[in-house]
Parts: C-alpha cells; sequence; structure tokens
C-alpha cells in the first residue's frame, strides 16, 4: 500500500528527529555539548511532513529549534553531532553549534537565532529563482512568536508585490519562550495574509505526518504556479524553550496540553513500529556520535578563517 | 569646482561622482546577468541622485526596481538573493536609513559566511549616502563608517572621487567575496573630477593621495577633498608639504602606510566624517600607538563632527562640522605651532565651498 510505505518513511524520520533529541538529553549534563539546544520534540511531525512534501532541490530557511529540519531535509547526522560537540568535523567546523544547522547541499540554506530573521532571506532566494525561470521554490520556517517582527509583515508584502514563489511555514506551539499568544497578538494570521492577497491554510492536526505531508505538497503546488502561501500547522513544545528539561514545574503552563498532544503522538502511540525501527536508528546515531567523539577541536588555524 | 584625482595623461576625462556611480552600475548590469539593483526610488526619475537614472528602463523592472519601505526586509531578500548566487546591490538614500536594517546587516550578513564555517556567502554592494548641509538635521546627516567596520565580516569602503568610484566597485561587485557598505558622500555627488582609464589604481584599501613630508592628513570620505584643498593652500602660503592619506577602506585600511607617513612626518592631522569618539580618529590613534607610542612628536589634531546630534540651522551646522579654515588650521598648527600667524581662508562654511550644491537634497 503506497500510503503505508510513505507513513513508514516519514515514520521513520521522525523517530530519527526523536532519539537524535533523545540521545543529546543524555548527553547534555557531560557537557559535550556545550551550545545552548532548542528541541523540536513534539514537533518533528512539521518539519518530517514538510521537507517529504517538498523537491529535494527546494530550499528551507531555518531557525534556532531546527534539528528537525536538518534531519528530515537530508543532513548528515555525523556532521550534526560533530558540529554540537564543537568539532573540525562538524557540518561548519564547529563554529554554528546547534543554533545554527546548515545543509545547502541537501537545501538547508542556514538557521538563525534572531527570530524571524530569515523569513527574507527565503523571500530573496525565491526572487531569485523567478528571476532565472527556476522551478524551485523557497520556504520560511519560523514560529507563532516570529510573525509579530516587523520583517515578517515586509517579507509578506514583498512576496504578495512580486509573486514569488515562497512558502511562509508558520510552526504555531503557541508559545513565544514563555508568553502565550493572547499577550501578544491582536491578529489572526489568515486574516493578516489574506489582507496581502496571500491565501493560506491552518491544519491543527500537528501530529498527523501524512496531513502535513499532503498539504504541503498542495501549498507547494500552487507556490510553483507562483503565489506566495502561508501554511499554519498547529504543533506542541513538550521540552523548555531552550536546554533538555520540561519546565512544567514553572508554572507558565500546564501538563495537561502537552500531555492530550502526546495522546496523538504517533511516536508514542504507534510503539510497535519504534520497536521495529529503533535498534537501526540507535546504531546510526551512535555512530555519529562516535565520529564526533572522534573528531578534533578546531583551534588557532580555524579561529580567523572565512571572515570576510 | 574640478579637482584633479590624478595626473592627467591620455585619455583623460572629466566626470562627476555621481557619473562614476551610474556607469559603474551600468557596467555591473552589463557585465553581470546575476546582478540586480533594488532600493527605494532607484527606478524614478531622480535614480538615487543620478546614480541609477535610466537602467530600469534599459536593463528592465527584473534587474532595476523600486522597494516598498522596507530596510530590514529589503537586506533580508538581498542576503537570500545571494545565497542563491545572485548579486544584488541595494541603496539607502541617507545612511540614517541603513539603521532600520542593521538585524540583516550586522547580524545575518557579516556573520554568514564565519557562522557557517564557510559553507555559506552573501556577497552583496549595499550603498548608503551621507547628507551634510542645507539642514538635513540630526537624522539625515550621519556617518556610520565607525559603526559597520566594527564588526568583522563587513567591508567599508568610503570612495571620496570619481576614479575611487571606477576602480573600485567593479573589484567589489560580484569578486569580493562577502557583503560591502559603500559609504557615498551627498556633497560629492555633484562635484567633478578629473578621471582616467586606470586598471584599479585605487586599491581596496588606504592610499596615497598627495605626497607630502612635513605632516601627515589622514581623512576619509569628503574630508579628502577638504585635506587636499587645505594641503594646496598650506603649500602656497606657507611652504608647508602635506602628505594626504586616503583611508578609503574603513574595515581593511593600510596601516603600515598610515605609520610609515607619521613616521616620516612625526605629525598628524585625522579629518573624518564621523564623531570622534569610538571612531575612525580613536582607531587611527590606537593603530599608532601599538605600533610604536614614539611615531609623533606632538600631540595630534582631530577634525569631525562636534559632539552633539547634527543641528539644522545653518548658523549651528557652520560651525558643528570642520571648515576649511579649521582643516588649514590644523595643519599649521601641527608644523607651525598655534601662533603660526599665517592667514586663514575666510572659508568658515563647507557649503560655500560646494557652489554646486543646492537644496532640496
Amino acid at each position: 500500500m503506497k500510503d503505508e510505505a510513505i507513513y513508514r518513511r516519514l515514520f521513520r524520520t521522525a523517530l530519527l528527529i526523536r532519539l537524535v533529541e533523545e540521545r543529546i538529553i543524555e548527553l547534555y549534563p557531560s557537557d559535550k555539548i556545550q551550545s545552548p539546544v532548542h528541541l523540536s520534540i513534539g514537533q518533528e511531525a512539521v518539519a518530517v511532513g514538510v521537507c517529504d512534501g517538498l523537491k529535494p532541490d527546494d530550499l528551507v530557511f531555518a531557525t534556532y529549534r531546527s534539528h528537525g529540519f536538518y534531519v528530515a531535509k537530508g543532513g548528515s547526522l555525523d556532521a550534526m553531532f560533530a558540529e554540537l560537540y564543537g568539532r573540525k568535523g562538524g557540518v561548519s567546523g564547529g563554529k554554528a553549534g546547534s543554533m545554527h544547522l546548515a545543509a545547502p547541499e541537501v537545501g538547508l540554506m542556514g538557521s538563525s537565532a534572531v527570530v524571524a530573521s530569515t523569513i527574507p532571506h527565503a523571500v530573496g532566494a525565491a526572487l531569485s529563482f523567478k528571476r532565472r525561470g527556476a522551478s524551485q521554490i523557497a520556504v520560511a520556517v519560523f514560529g507563532d512568536g516570529a510573525t509579530e517582527e516587523g520583517v515578517y509583515h515586509e517579507s509578506l508584502n514583498f512576496a504578495a508585490l512580486m509573486n514569488v514563489p515562497v512558502l511562509f511555514l508558520c510552526e504555531d506551539n503557541g508559545l513565544a519562550v514563555h508568553s502565550h499568544r493572547p499577550v501578544r497578538q491582536s491578529y489572526r494570521l489568515a486574516e493578516h495574509a489574506a489582507s496581502f492577497g496571500i491565501a493560506s491554510r491552518r491544519l491543527e492536526e500537528g501530529w498527523d505526518m501524512l496531513a502535513i505531508r499532503q498539504a504541503t505538497l498542495e501549498a507547494a503546488a500552487k507556490v510553483r504556479a507562483g503565489e506566495p502561501f502561508v501554511l499554519e500547522i498547529v504543533t506542541s513544545r513538550y521540552k523548555e524553550h531552550v536546554g533538555v528539561g520540561e519546565d512544567f514545574h514553572f508554572n507558565y503552563r500546564t501538563a495537561d496540553g502537552v500531555d492530550a498532544w502526546k495522546r496523538r503522538d504517533p511516536l508514542i502511540v504507534d510503539q510497535k513500529l519504534v520497536e521495529a525501527l529503533r535498534p537501526d536508528i540507535e546504531r546510526e546515531i551512535e555512530a555519529a556520535v562516535a565520529f564526533a567523539e572522534a573528531s578534533p577541536a578546531p583551534g588557532r588555524a580555524e579561529l580567523l578563517t572565512d571572515v570576510i | 569646482m574640478s579637482i584633479a584625482a590624478v595626473k592627467p595623461d591620455q585619455g583623460t576625462r572629466v566626470l562627476s561622482y555621481a557619473g562614476a556611480l551610474l556607469e559603474t552600475m551600468d557596467a555591473a548590469l552589463a557585465d553581470h546577468a546575476n546582478v540586480f539593483i533594488m532600493g527605494q526610488g532607484v527606478d524614478d526619475f531622480k535614480g538615487i541622485f543620478g546614480s541609477t537614472t535610466g537602467l530600469a528602463g534599459k536593463y528592465g523592472a527584473q534587474r532595476v526596481f523600486d522597494v516598498p519601505l522596507m530596510e530590514e526586509g529589503m537586506t533580508g531578500v538581498a542576503i537570500g538573493a545571494s545565497l542563491v548566487g545572485d548579486y544584488p546591490i541595494t541603496t539607502h538614500i541617507r545612511a540614517d536609513f541603513s539603521f532600520l536594517a542593521m538585524n540583516q546587516i550586522i547580524n545575518l550578513a557579516a556573520k554568514y559566511r564565519y557562522m557557517f564555517g564557510g559553507l555559506m556567502r552573501c556577497p552583496m554592494l549595499i550603498r548608503i549616502v551621507v547628507g551634510r548641509s542645507w539642514g538635513q538635521g540630526a537624522q539625515h546627516s550621519q556617518s556610520p563608517q565607525a559603526t559597520f567596520a566594527h564588526y568583522p565580516g563587513l567591508t567599508v569602503v568610503m570612495p571620496s572621487s570619481s576614479q575611487a568610484i571606477l576602480d573600485m566597485y567593479p573589484a567589489i561587485i560580484n569578486r569580493h567575496p562577502g557583503p560591502v557598505i559603500s559609504i557615498e558622500h551627498r556633497l560629492l555627488y555633484n562635484l567633478d573630477f578629473t578621471v582616467s582609464p586606470s586598471e584599479h589604481r585605487v586599491p581596496l584599501t588606504s592610499y596615497v593621495a598627495r605626497k607630502g613630508s612635513d605632516v601627515t592628513v589622514v581623512a576619509t570620505s569628503v574630508m579628502v577633498l577638504e585635506a587636499l584643498r587645505a594641503a594646496q593652500y598650506v603649500e602656497d602660503k606657507a611652504g608647508i608639504s602635506a602628505e594626504v592619506i586616503d583611508l578609503n577602506s574603513i574595515s581593511h585600511p593600510d596601516w603600515d602606510l598610515v605609520a610609515a607617513s607619521v613616521r616620516k612626518t612625526g605629525r598628524l592631522v585625522v579629518a573624518d566624517t564621523s564623531w570622534l569618539e569610538y571612531g575612525v580618529a580613536a582607531e587611527v590613534c590606537r593603530q599608532l600607538v601599538m605600533r610604536d607610542p614614539g611615531l609623533l612628536r606632538q600631540p595630534p589634531t582631530m577634525l569631525g563632527m562636534a559632539p552633539a546630534p547634527c543641528p539644522t540651522a545653518k548658523s549651528l551646522e557652520d560651525i558643528y562640522y570642520p571648515s576649511q579654515h579649521e582643516t588649514v588650521d590644523a595643519i599649521l598648527t601641527q608644523v607651525k605651532g598655534d601662533k603660526h600667524g599665517i592667514a586663514l581662508p575666510v572659508e568658515r562654511s563647507m557649503t560655500e565651498g560646494y557652489k554646486r550644491f543646492r537644496g532640496p537634497f
């Protein structure tokens, strides 16, 4: 069954992301990863469904919470762990760390720790695609908080004026660090996009990888025809904003909302498939950790390279 | 006013600063299919003070186009286009507006090559124009070379003549590996310069604009012209030989060149277009002192904007900026002491010397 094969492919990648991050959680107390980590546990389905709905040469511009997109787009696991370890074998030789993962060879065009700052980059790449008549599209990935930044509005306006092939992908986890939407937003994203003449869709089932993939395929088809599109996917951040722990004890949110999400999370519900795939994935992760452990640290010779 | 930037030889001609900009923009579009120009008003009848006029008609709206009021967004769009191989040129008709793009310039463009360990590059040219005179006031007059040059990853140049533009821009556009900010000066736009065909005569670093032996004047942008005029005056009136160095690249100056000149003269005037505090003047001193604290025979003289926001009233503006009067006085005082007794030029308002410059811009 075709859908079953697709589901299994998506599930495997989502599980890979989760087990990678759970390995990061295990490693973190050892201080081998000396970099802030923003875990995407709970949000994996978005990265997996979206990237599977794109073509390999479509480009993704991402955020500091991008372990998921890095893996889903096909970035090297060895180079990722070495990057988190701050080693020469890292994807950026240890100069990037967790917050700035990139894999241009598979279309992940960088990730930034300044909220909303890569949104216009996707618009710019889309402008170039249009100028050269390419069939590629560019995807701006951002959280719901980023839509409050001025540059989000500038980017939508410009994309609409120029009719460039850009997909605005909002990962809506309802939180900006610890702030809830009601204190942050006086607008509705869809209505806001509509005021620029940009069509949008809000998908509530952010745990459903197949639904996300299908929504992305449909949105990407519109975008490829030269229409910007806003795709909003509701999701849930299980862990704290930054770091490897949980944060329910700080009482700014309750575990209830996350628990409701977990009851639908395929990576929790479908334990049979998890156990079937786990051994192979764990071998892959252990090989990447071993690669990182063995990779030398950068030093004086690297400190001042690639500045200009 | 016509200022000879180079010795006349075969093929010399007169070309305004704006004309040089237009020629280099035109050549960039003609020579490189991946170049495009975007900015507020680049395709309108004023064409960024004549520096892009007619190019939209010649190359089409895909290559030269107006943008909404979105300095940060525009700069981000430029970065994105650059990341996929295009070469964007963006404009800000006042440098002050580039502050709205600071996030993209400093947090993103300046970092992208290093932060990704060389995986990413975003070469692009950001042209910003410094305003001065005719009541530009506090928000149309700032000259942010020190601000931008502070951040590793940015290359900052300040062309002081048509020749500098003709020589540097082709070496920057599609050739320099990273983002470049060129700080152009509005007072220079309508000035005519003598130029000659050259093979990168003005380098992407500092150069000696006038040889001399008694005092070193390190200057930037329009202050290079002021220094050259003053150097001529002190030679005529007092037989003083002033060496003028155009710092030219603020991010990558030739400090050895500056130090060698000061070692020779022992006397220093710095003439910058911005504030002295934590600026070019301060950095020149740091570089010299770090090399050899004994290079100077006496304390140097620093010329820059007064330590306040720029006032609008002409009477205040005239004393806010160093005038030709003060530049000449600084050089004379360095060489002959403050009781030099030599008559100073009556020119106390710099705009008086730039008769061709008229409002509203």
